[in-house]
Parts: structure tokens; C-alpha cells; sequence
């Protein structure tokens, strides 16, 4: 019975272990809790009536759960069906556009061999050192005369292609055998043919991690709308978001409603493809 | 030149094969040329000149940096800049990293994505929604923050009207917007790390502490220097936060680079000066991402 204090520690340290673990998860569990209340906090105030929210002492419940009235004010307000459309239109470009781009490049990146191949790459690569407000000043007056100011073209200009796309799409077709080009070739296959029929359809997953993430960052987009953008009918969701507020008054109500009818299509693409996007990001940390 | 003469004008079946390779990767180039390293080359150019509203440009050498870089407001925003960095971005790391290590020790998987979800929420709201939402949890009067401090006693503040008060806010929205993209790189990381590892260090009797202390955090250093750089970048570059709810204010105490270099190019118009703002960023930029390079290159130590 030597080891019988032996097997006592064993046993107490496997439940300490275990009381660890209750407690870890805890405080995994509050701390998610806190960060996900602002989005409970913005979704309950869209539901509240104007003397709710200015209610004291403060009542958390909506007296009404299924009042959509401040949603209904906010469309008849402003146009945010245009600007929902709008925010759809461009970044949906911006992703598409991204995707042809990146992909041929990524395609002569990874398999051809032509004088200052590495150098181009390095270039693009290094292209994410600069800052896009570095940039904005000149590539406004550029806008401004080609007369695309407050045009979808003017919009999306500047996100019509991504480094992290390039570097994605040459990731991937590197990883497809050489072969697969060759029979192609030996078939009578042209180059572009290839590119359709061979490379394309073997990357499907960077395909899709790249759509999503592009179409992602082009709907919260911000900066360059606001300065391109003058016209109300040319707004996207973020710029429209803006209208409910002022320095003196905000109605809350409208401004929560606005915001979970601008951010709800691309929470629920991200909740159903999350798979994709946490990729996306892995990559692109990688990349740096 | 050869090279290239022979790319235009083909000769044999491996020149075409190059030029093909050449074609796929043009339209890219071109794109990055125009949109990018020509407005740089712009940007470096304009900030050497005055320009005079419907007069041509005047050559004014360095008067330009001359004058924004002794302009206290210029100072003021940097200092803010800087302020919220060092707020918001060890918070950040360090938090992300708690929640990841949390997140990792959960067993039932089912839960744990429930759990992650919600932390990755964040990354999918747009900058400016996220904003306005905090600034009316943090609304003096009615908002929901200064209620929960009323329950214990706490007299209410005033957030982002207050001239000390308002940095720490924004930083806490900072915070709050990176979690999720910073919990998601240290998460994939801590899941390659091999169980070995692990096992090996039980074994030897290593406590909780010591595995994080030498088997955990050496191993994802090279994750943790990168997200650190990432934050920098990321908040040296805060505009729509700032933008959406303070707009700078109160009394310039929240005015930050990127928001003057955008009232300066788009409120008054002074291209030159927001030229100078813009070359100052991506100098400073390139240098912290040159150190990073620099840090990089370092063999990691496991």
C-alpha cells in the first residue's frame, strides 16, 4: 500500500485539473458574453419606442419585443433599400473583379517563368506597405477627372483588386502538379483554356475564401466612400448609417435600427461560412 | 533588353510560354501601378508644392513639411495617435491571447465554436456601426454604461465627452472591434501546436504556468510579434471610429492623424499639406513594418 499517497495526488491533481478547466471556461463564457452585448444592446434599443430609451430608471426589455416601427421610419427616411442595393453592387465588383485579377496573375506567378517574375511579385507584395490614405489625395483628383465622382466605377475603383488576392491565388495554384498543364497542353489546350478549365476549378476553396473575405471588407468599407460619394442616391450602408446621426441630436431608436439593418447581411454570411473567413484571416495574418 | 525584345517578338515555344506568363500577370500590374505606386509618386511630389485655387502649382521646396511639422495641432494629433495605441493595442494582444488560450482548453468542441463565434462577431460589423453603438452605450444620460456603474454606486461620466475619458473609450471600442481577427490567428496557432509537446511537459511534472511560460507563448511568437505589428498599423490608422462619433472633439482631445490628414485634403481642401500628412504616414508605416522585418528575420527560439 506504498503508493496508495501516490494515487491520492494523482487523483487530486486530475480534479484540479478539472476544476481549472470549469474555470476557464467561465470566464471564456462571460467575457463572450461581453463582447457579444453590444449587438444584443443594438438589437433590443431598434425595438424601443423614443420615451423607452430615454426611460429612468433604465428598463433593458422593450416593453414591445416585435415593434419594427423604428425600422419602418428608417426606410421611409432614407433610401436604404438603394443603399443596401448599392453596398451589394460594389462589393460584389469588388469581388468578382478581385477574383479574375488575382487568379491570372496568381496563375503566372506561380507557373511560368518570365524575366523579373520575383521582382513584380516583391513589388506587389510590398504595395501593402502603403497605406490607402496615402494614396487618397491623388487618386481623388484622379476620380474627379475622369468625372467618376459619385459613379459605382469611382466607388469601387480602388478595391477593384487585392494584394492578399494575388498572394492567396499563387499559393494555391503552386500546390497543383504541373502535370495536370501538360496533358492539357498535349490535348491542344490554349494558356487562357487552361486557366479556365484546369487551374479555376482546382482551387475552389481559395476561390471561395477570397470572394468571401473581399466581399466582406467592400461592405464595411468606409473611408473612400465618404470621400467619393456626394450624391444621396450613390450612398452605401455605412455612409447612409451616418444620416441618423448629428453633434446635437441622435435619435438612438433610428440609428440602432439603421445599424443592425446595415451590418445583419453580412453577420449572417459571415455565422454561415465563418469556416471560410476564419481562413481568410489566417492567411492574410500570415501574409502580414 | 534582349530578354524583352524576345518576349514581344516570339521566336520559339518557350518565349511564347514566357510572354503568356507576362500577359496573365498584366492586368495586376497595371492595376497596382495606377492605383497605387503612382499616387504614392504623386503624393511624395504634391507635398513639394503649394497649390493655389485656380492658379498653377507652386514650387514651395520643403516650406510645406516646414509648416505642418511645426503646427502643434499636427503634434496633437500624433501625441493622440499614440496615446490610443498604447491604450489599445498590449490590451488587445494580450486579451486575444487569454481568450484563445481559454477557448482552446474547452473540450466539447460544440461549445467552443459557440463561444468563438461570438467573440469573432466583431470582425464582421463595419467600423462605423460599431461605433455609434458604443457611443450610445457610453451616452451620458441614458446610456446603459453609466446605469450598470449607477448600480454600484458609481457616479455617471462622461465617456466620450470627457476631455480625459475619451481616448480610453475609443481605445475600449478599439479593443473590443480587433478581439475576434486577433483571437482567430493565436486560436488556428495554439491548434497546430503537436499535444506532444504537451504530454512530454506533463510527464516532467510541468505546471500550468510553466507549459504556457516555456512551451505555449515560445511557440507562438512568431503569431504574437505579427499581431502586435498588425495592431500597430491597424490603430495608427484609426479614422472611422473616431470620425463617426467624437469627429475629433472634445476640444481636439480625440483628433487623430488620419482624421486631419482628411480634414485637411476634403474639409479645407489643402492638398499640399495633407500630401506631407500622407508621406509622414507611410514613412512611419514602412519603418515599423521594416523593423518587423527585421524582427522576423531572427531564427525564432523554441
Amino acid at each position: 500500500m506504498a503508493n496508495l499517497p501516490e494515487a491520492g495526488r494523482v487523483l487530486s491533481r486530475a480534479s484540479r485539473v478539472a476544476q481549472w478547466r470549469w474555470v476557464a471556461t467561465l470566464l471564456v463564457a462571460c467575457g463572450a458574453i461581453t463582447v457579444f452585448f453590444p449587438f444584443f444592446w443594438m438589437a433590443v434599443t431598434s425595438l424601443k419606442t423614443p420615451p423607452e430609451i430615454i426611460r429612468v430608471p433604465l428598463q433593458v426589455a422593450p416593453d414591445n419585443w416585435l415593434n419594427l416601427a423604428n425600422y419602418r421610419e428608417v426606410f421611409q427616411r432614407e433610401n436604404f433599400v438603394r443603399y443596401l442595393f448599392n453596398t451589394a453592387l460594389v462589393a460584389s465588383i469588388a469581388a468578382l473583379s478581385s477574383l479574375v485579377v488575382s487568379s491570372l496573375a496568381g496563375y503566372g506567378f506561380a507557373k511560368f517563368h518570365f524575366p523579373g517574375r520575383d521582382a513584380f511579385f516583391l513589388a506587389i507584395v510590398a504595395i501593402l506597405m502603403v497605406p490607402f490614405q496615402s494614396v487618397v489625395v491623388p487618386l481623388y483628383l484622379w476620380v474627379s477627372r475622369f468625372g467618376l465622382l459619385d459613379t459605382y466605377l469611382g466607388i469601387v475603383a480602388p478595391d477593384l483588386v487585392s494584394v492578399f488576392g494575388v498572394f492567396l491565388m499563387r499559393q494555391a495554384i503552386e500546390m497543383i502538379p504541373n502535370d495536370y498543364m501538360d496533358a492539357a497542353r498535349i490535348d491542344g489546350c490554349s494558356e487562357l483554356g487552361i486557366f479556365f478549365k484546369v487551374i479555376l476549378p482546382s482551387v475552389k476553396p481559395a476561390i471561395a475564401t477570397l470572394l468571401i473575405i473581399k466581399f466582406m471588407w467592400n461592405w464595411n468599407e468606409f473611408f473612400w466612400p465618404l470621400v467619393v460619394v456626394n450624391s444621396p442616391t450613390m450612398r452605401v450602408v455605412t455612409i447612409g448609417l451616418m444620416s441618423f446621426t448629428n453633434i446635437y441630436f441622435i435619435e438612438y431608436n433610428l440609428l440602432t435600427a439603421a445599424a443592425v439593418i446595415s451590418i445583419l447581411p453580412i453577420l449572417l454570411i459571415f455565422l454561415f461560412l465563418q469556416r471560410w473567413v476564419v481562413q481568410a484571416v489566417v492567411m492574410s495574418g500570415l501574409k502580414g | 533588353m534582349r530578354q524583352w525584345l524576345r518576349i514581344v517578338l516570339p521566336k520559339s515555344y518557350m518565349d511564347r510560354q514566357r510572354r503568356a506568363g507576362f500577359l496573365f500577370v498584366l492586368p495586376a500590374l497595371l492595376f497596382f501601378g495606377s492605383v497605387f505606386l503612382l499616387p504614392l509618386a504623386q503624393s511624395v511630389v504634391q507635398s513639394f508644392y503649394r497649390n493655389v485655387p485656380g492658379g498653377a502649382d507652386q514650387f514651395v521646396g520643403l516650406r510645406l513639411y516646414e509648416k505642418v511639422f511645426t503646427d502643434s495641432i499636427f503634434w496633437a494629433a500624433v501625441s493622440n495617435t499614440v496615446h490610443l495605441l498604447f491604450m489599445s493595442v498590449p490590451s488587445v494582444v494580450v486579451c486575444s491571447l487569454a481568450v484563445a488560450l481559454g477557448l482552446n482548453r474547452i473540450a466539447s468542441l460544440k461549445w467552443r465554436n459557440v463561444w468563438a463565434a461570438m467573440y469573432f462577431l466583431p470582425f464582421a460589423c463595419s467600423l462605423v456601426a460599431a461605433s455609434l453603438v458604443w457611443q450610445w452605450i457610453y451616452h451620458p444620460v441614458y446610456g446603459i454604461l453609466n446605469a450598470a456603474l449607477g448600480v454600484f454606486g458609481i457616479p455617471p461620466q462622461k465617456w466620450l465627452q470627457s476631455l480625459t475619458q475619451v481616448r480610453p473609450s475609443i481605445a475600449a471600442v478599439n479593443i473590443w472591434i480587433r478581439i475576434g481577427f486577433d483571437t482567430m490567428i493565436f486560436l488556428a496557432a495554439l491548434q497546430s501546436v503537436p499535444p506532444e509537446y504537451y504530454e512530454a511537459a506533463s510527464i516532467d511534472g510541468a505546471s500550468a504556468w510553466q507549459r504556457l511560460r516555456h512551451i505555449t507563448i515560445p511557440l507562438l511568437n512568431p503569431q504574437i510579434l505579427m499581431v502586435c505589428i498588425l495592431e500597430l498599423i491597424f490603430n495608427f490608422k484609426i479614422f472611422d471610429q473616431v470620425y463617426a462619433t467624437t469627429q475629433g472633439g472634445p476640444a481636439s482631445a480625440s483628433q487623430t492623424v488620419i482624421m486631419l490628414l482628411y480634414d485637411t485634403a476634403f474639409k479645407y481642401f489643402r492638398f499640399g499639406d495633407a500630401s506631407v500628412i500622407a508621406v509622414f504616414v507611410f514613412i512611419t508605416l514602412l519603418v515599423v513594418t521594416l523593423l518587423q522585418w527585421r524582427i522576423f528575420r531572427k531564427p525564432v527560439e523554441y
